[in-house]
This record gives C-alpha cells, sequence and structure tokens, in this order.
C-alpha cells in the first residue's frame, strides 16, 4: 500500500466517521421504522395476533379501500383533502398578505407586530386546541358571544354538527398555522433587491404590477418548498383535530385520515389495517409532492 | 474498500444495538401512572421515603395521560422495554392480559398478603391476578354545592322537582344562568348510570354488547328529556364545560368522580357526595361503573430484580400509605385494615363514597369493553346532537359494536 491510497483510505474513514452517526441515528428514526410498517402492513398484527403475527399479503390494503367502516374511508379522504386545500390556502393568503404589511418601512413598531403575529406558532398546539374548543362552545363559548352579542346573528352549534365542527378545527388550524408562512414569506420579501422596485417604478409600474411581476416570481422559490412542507403537515396534523372535536366528534364525523389511523391503531389495536393506511397516506403525500415540485420547478428555481 | 465499509458499519451496529435493549439497572425501579397532579405529589414523597430508607435504590415515577400510558406501555413492552411498574384502572389489563405484557400476580404474592386487601382490589382476568389496587372506587357520584342544595335528590322525580327550582335566569335576560346539573356529554361513561337506571347493562355474561336494550332507548330518552323538556341541564357540554360550570357556581349539581372531589374542595365549594337517584319507574339505582385503580408488573422485569419491584409495590400498598393519599384526596383505600379505619368510618365524603360503590357495578376489564365503548360514543352524541333518534341510536350503537369487536379480534 503506497502513502497515495493510505492516505484515500484514510480520507474515506474520516468521511465515514463523520457520516457514521448522522446515518446509523436516521436508520433508526426513519428507515427502520419505516420498512418495519411497510411488513405490518401486509400483516395481521391486531390484538389478537400481537406476538403471533404472520404476513398475509395484501389483504389489509384491501381492507382499506374496500371495507364498510364507520365513517367511510372515501369520505375521510375527501375531508382530508378539503382540509389541506383550505388550511394551506388561508395560511398562504394570510401569511403573504401580512407579510407584505409588516415589509413596508413606513409602519411603526414592526418588530411588535411581528411578535404578536408570531405568537399563535409560539404556544403549544395542545393549549390552543383546548382553548379554542372552549371558545366554540354553544352557550359560553367567545366565539358565540361575539356572533351574538355584537353581529346579531343566532349561535351555532360549533360542536355539535359535524359541518360546524369541522369548520371549527379549520378555523383553529388556519389561526395556528399562518404565522409560518407569514414569517418564510417575509423573509424572502427583506431578500428582493430594492433596485427592482426602483426600476419599475421608473418605468411607472403600479403596485399592482410591482407585485406581479417582481414580488410574487421572487417569493416563489421560497414559498414553493413551504407549501409542500404546509400541506404535508396540514394533511398529517392529529391534534387539532383530535383536540378540538375530541376525537372525531360529533359522532366520528370529523375524521381525517391520520386522526382514523390513530383511532384504528390505538383505539381498537388494528395495527396491520393502520399501517396499510398509513403507507396509503404515505403514497399520496410522496405522488403529490413529486408532482407539485415538477410542475413549479420549484427545485430548478431554488437551485 | 465498499465491503470494507459495509463490514465497518456493521461492527459499528453490532456495538449499538445492546446500547438500545432494556437498560437494566437492578437497583432502579420505574414506575409509569396517569395519577393526576395531587395524587403525584403524594407518589413522589412516599417513594422519597422508600429510597431513604433503601439506600442505593432509585425508583423513578413518570406520568402518562391515561391513552398515552396504555399505547406506550403497549409499544415499550411488547419491545422488550418499559417500565417496571404500571399504574391505571382495571380496564387496561383486558388488553394488557391479551397481548400478555404483564405478568400473573397470584404466584409471587402469598394468599395471606392478598387477604390483607378487600376483595375488590384484586383484579383478576381469564383465572389470573394481573392487577392489585390501592384505590377503589374511579366511580361517579351527585357532587352537589351545600350552598345551593341543602337535601340531594334521592329520586329521579326529586331531581327533576329540585332541578325546577335550581335551573334559574338571574338578571331576566332570557339565558339561563344557573343550571341545576351538568355533567359530560361527550363520554358514555358518564351515561352508565342513567343505563343501569333503566336496567340496562353494556354487554352480557359473553361479553356480547347489549346496546340495542329497551332501557338503553328510556336512558337517552331520559337525558334528552333532562336538557329539552325540563331544560335543566345545559344544552352542551363536555368535561371542562361542566367542571367550571360547577366551580363557577352556574351549575348547582355535577356528576363527577371521585377524582374530582378535591378539586372542588380546593376551589373553595363547599361540597357534598351524595349517591346517585333510584329510577322511579324501574325502582333501580343509577349505578356507576365501579373499578379498581392499581399496579401491574410488566412481562419484562428480569427475575433477578423482581423482588425488588415487588417490594415497592408492598411499600406503596401499606395501609398508612393508602390513608395518607384517603386523607388528602377523599379516596377510597382497598387495605381492610385502611378501610375499616375510623377516619374512612366517619368521614361523610368516604361514607357516601362506600354507598355508592356498593351501589355500583364492576367495570368490565374484557379487551371489547374498548370497542363498545368507541360504538357508543357516536350514538350517544347524535342524541344529544338531535341528529338520531334514540331508538336510531341505539341500534346504530349495537351494530357498530358487533362491527368494532369483529374488527377488533380478527
Amino acid at each position: 500500500m503506497n502513502a497515495t491510497t493510505s492516505a484515500r483510505t484514510y480520507h474515506r474513514l474520516f468521511i465515514f466517521f463523520l457520516i457514521g452517526p448522522a446515518f446509523l441515528i436516521l436508520f433508526a428514526v426513519v428507515l427502520y421504522p419505516f420498512l418495519y410498517n411497510i411488513v405490518v402492513s401486509f400483516s395481521n398484527m391486531s390484538l389478537r395476533h400481537i406476538r403471533d403475527w404472520s404476513i398475509v399479503g395484501p389483504l389489509q390494503y384491501v381492507k382499506v379501500f374496500t371495507e364498510e367502516s364507520q365513517p367511510d374511508f372515501y369520505v375521510i379522504f375527501f375531508k382530508t383533502i378539503v382540509w389541506t386545500v383550505v388550511n394551506v390556502l388561508f395560511h398562504v393568503v394570510i401569511g403573504v398578505f401580512l407579510a407584505l404589511i409588516l415589509n413596508q418601512k413606513e409602519i411603526r413598531g414592526r418588530w411588535l407586530f411581528r411578535t404578536l403575529l408570531i405568537l399563535p406558532w409560539a404556544v403549544p398546539q395542545y393549549i390552543v386546541a383546548l382553548t379554542w374548543r372552549g371558545m366554540f362552545n354553544f352557550e359560553y363559548g367567545s366565539i358565540n358571544l361575539l356572533i351574538t352579542q355584537y353581529l346579531g346573528l343566532s349561535a351555532v352549534e360549533w360542536l355539535k354538527s359535524p359541518t360546524e365542527a369541522f369548520i371549527a378545527c379549520i378555523i383553529t388550524n388556519v389561526w395556528l398555522g399562518f404565522p409560518f408562512m407569514m414569517i418564510i414569506a417575509l423573509g424572502a420579501l427583506q431578500s428582493i433587491p430594492h433596485e427592482l422596485y426602483e426600476a419599475a417604478e421608473i418605468d411607472g409600474a403600479s403596485w399592482w404590477h410591482k407585485l406581479r411581476h417582481i414580488t410574487l416570481p421572487m417569493i416563489r422559490p421560497v414559498m414553493i418548498p413551504a407549501i409542500t412542507l404546509g400541506t404535508v403537515w396540514t394533511f398529517n396534523n392529529l391534534n387539532i383535530v383530535w383536540l378540538v372535536s375530541n376525537a372525531g366528534e360529533p359522532s366520528d364525523n370529523t375524521h381525517i385520515l391520520v386522526s382514523f389511523v390513530y383511532k384504528a391503531a390505538f383505539n381498537l389495536y388494528r395495527f396491520g389495517y393502520a399501517a396499510a393506511l398509513s403507507m396509503v397516506i404515505f403514497v399520496i403525500l410522496l405522488v403529490f409532492s413529486l408532482l407539485f415540485m415538477r410542475r413549479t420547478r420549484a427545485t430548478e428555481a431554488a437551485a | 474498500m465498499r465491503n470494507r465499509t459495509f463490514r465497518q458499519i456493521l461492527v459499528l451496529a453490532f456495538f449499538l444495538v445492546p446500547a438500545c435493549s432494556r437498560h437494566e439497572d437492578p437497583n432502579r425501579v420505574v414506575i409509569w401512572h396517569q395519577m393526576r397532579v395531587d395524587e403525584r405529589v403524594i407518589l413522589e414523597r412516599q417513594l422519597s421515603e422508600y429510597m431513604s430508607m433503601h439506600p442505593g435504590i432509585r425508583v423513578e415515577q413518570l406520568y402518562k395521560e391515561t391513552e398515552e400510558l396504555r399505547s406506550g406501555f403497549i409499544i415499550a413492552s411488547i419491545a422488550g422495554q418499559g417500565p417496571d411498574l404500571v399504574y391505571g384502572p382495571s380496564d387496561m389489563i383486558g388488553p394488557f392480559k391479551v397481548m400478555e405484557i404483564i405478568r400473573p400476580l397470584d404466584t409471587l404474592f402469598s394468599r395471606e398478603y392478598l387477604d390483607l386487601f378487600i376483595p375488590e382490589a384484586l383484579t383478576y382476568h381469564e383465572g389470573g391476578l394481573y392487577q392489585i389496587a390501592d384505590k377503589l372506587g374511579n366511580h361517579l357520584t351527585l357532587v352537589y354545592n351545600k350552598e345551593l342544595v341543602s337535601t340531594p335528590p334521592a329520586t329521579d322525580l326529586e331531581l327533576l322537582e329540585l332541578g325546577e327550582q335550581l335551573t334559574v335566569d338571574i338578571n331576566g335576560d332570557g339565558k339561563t344562568d344557573r343550571y341545576a346539573l351538568a355533567w359530560n356529554y361527550t363520554e358514555p361513561f358518564f351515561f352508565i348510570p342513567f343505563l343501569t337506571g333503566f336496567g340496562g347493562w353494556v354487554m352480557d355474561e359473553d361479553g356480547a354488547p347489549t346496546l340495542d336494550s329497551g332501557a338503553m332507548v328510556e336512558a337517552l330518552r331520559f337525558i334528552q328529556d333532562l336538557r329539552d323538556r325540563y331544560r335543566i341541564v345545559p344544552g352542551e357540554a363536555d368535561y371542562n364545560i361542566a367542571d367550571i360550570l360547577f366551580k363557577d357556581g352556574k351549575s348547582a349539581m355535577i356528576i363527577n368522580g371521585d377524582w374530582s372531589w378535591a378539586g372542588y374542595q380546593k376551589a373553595g365549594i363547599d361540597i357534598g357526595v351524595a349517591p346517585l337517584p333510584l329510577m322511579t319507574a324501574t325502582g333501580l339505582y343509577c349505578e356507576p361503573m365501579v373499578s379498581p385503580k392499581g399496579f401491574s408488573v410488566n412481562i419484562n422485569v428480569p427475575e433477578a430484580k423482581l423482588e425488588l419491584v415487588l417490594d415497592v409495590l408492598r411499600f406503596l400498598m401499606e395501609p398508612e400509605r393508602q390513608l395518607e393519599t384517603a386523607r388528602a384526596l377523599k379516596t377510597m383505600p382497598t387495605r381492610v385494615e385502611a378501610v375499616s379505619s375510623s377516619f374512612v368510618q366517619n368521614d361523610e365524603i368516604l361514607r357516601n363514597s362506600a354507598i355508592q360503590i356498593s351501589r355500583g357495578r364492576p367495570m368490565p376489564v374484557v379487551a371489547e369493553l374498548r370497542a363498545i365503548w368507541d360504538a357508543m360514543r357516536p350514538g350517544y352524541q347524535a342524541v344529544l346532537g338531535g341528529s338520531l333518534t334514540p331508538q336510531e341510536a341505539a341500534d346504530a350503537m349495537q351494530a357498530l359494536a358487533l362491527t368494532k369487536i369483529r374488527e377488533m379480534n380478527e
């Protein structure tokens, strides 16, 4: 072994020891559970077969798509799409809107507004969800007091009716989610060179034209990955639906796919079924992310 | 080089795997529990006492919310991990036994020792003893504010009569400012006393659901009437809302469990605890579910450490420790010596609690109860939400329970 080979080997070993710990952690907390989940999804693991489970083929996947359950898989899937689209839409629109306002240098005390607007994000989700649940109470909740006393409308049965309960969950999550998009958009806005706006002003561009042709295209490379991330998070956001609707109330009508998985796994111990449903969710999100990133060319723009 | 790198990864993994296995410190005992804050403070103090008596031994306690405790213990113990002792209500014994993640205790304790407990403290399932309780009850009672209620109702008719007097619009704005009674409308556990009052129950002797009974329909109709016809209970209430209403004096009575009494006293309310009323139509008392709360031993506790774990368990079960909790929190002890103590016999709340326990029905410990709760919840909520009639709800509950039990046992 000559000196060059020895140095190269040493260099490779050095790299290996640098990435080794990270690889092992990733293997332990991501790769191994993921692979194990795939195996379980093809098994009959359940309350009665927790130790003696065996591989039963794609049976659990067939059940996911064909089993008559209450609530029905397709209904929950549709609700999950509505939940995700509405939430992310409001997160982005409100977030970008507030970022545009906070980016105006004329506004005094911007740091104060920024701090206040980040608060929803800083409070633990558990506290937020339970506080909002109290606020949605029919007789004593502040939302209905506001509606009846100041708007003169009749009180809404937020937590008793399926649609209203679902809307209550969405309102809570919109409140919780916009600060993330606002912070991302604000960061992107601050990186836009001011010269571009000056040049546009010289050319006589209006506010709308500047927004459309400078601001939005310039923040797009940052917002697309944030939207992708936000979509995946929202699609899989168990806490809000579970806590605001108190585990799917009323009558299991406010589930999204991930809360349904949780219930199947930990209320009814249907681990095989829950693993299969988790894989379905994974594939849905994977396909969405790939298509979205490709259509928007987000990775190209970021590169 | 590639093969060599692979070998190196394997070697590294080989050394890391033992580090991930169950960490066995023979002098350390870990307890997972779902005790509330005031119980936890007492437990912590008692464990400190144990450790000061046994230098070199460390006993650690970790709180987990009930559902998290259940699922966390299942996951951990299946993987060969988990705490040495797990503490909770007896209904978790069913699934734990089916999954074989807790030890049978019959062989670990002598008959003489077990005879020191009242029989209800020992939870047997499928022929084996799997839990020893330090508290009995976890039961619902009628809690009333003595400033508003001088004599609690003994029957449903008295409840309705008293309810009309107690439900008032104080400021005359057309809205009710104080209700007679509140309870948690979202959890079927709180509905059980009404069901039993009409002669119903959740399952038969074989564990098959019996939710489409006439008693279920009558009981659902009764609570619907309390709200919509007599209007003596709030339109909507979950646990927190009912609790706040009672604490704020906006509800004169509440149906709540023994875990809540100390909190109400701490909030400065002069409470009385009364057994739930009798249903005049059936001549039956409203019987809540009664369950012991206690310790089970993880199947993964090695033989070498078992004696230490059992010693900690015995220490926590001593009558003086049970009485310490009983004095502070009004919980019902399980050691015969503690139950027959002058404190338990003479305390007004504990006396009434004992009457309620004697009128309660043991909570089934079979795993199927999970599916039955799950099946009852939608129907119960739908009746109170007005989307199903009592009969439709009862039929839907039964059908759903059968489906869920089948799915659970597949």
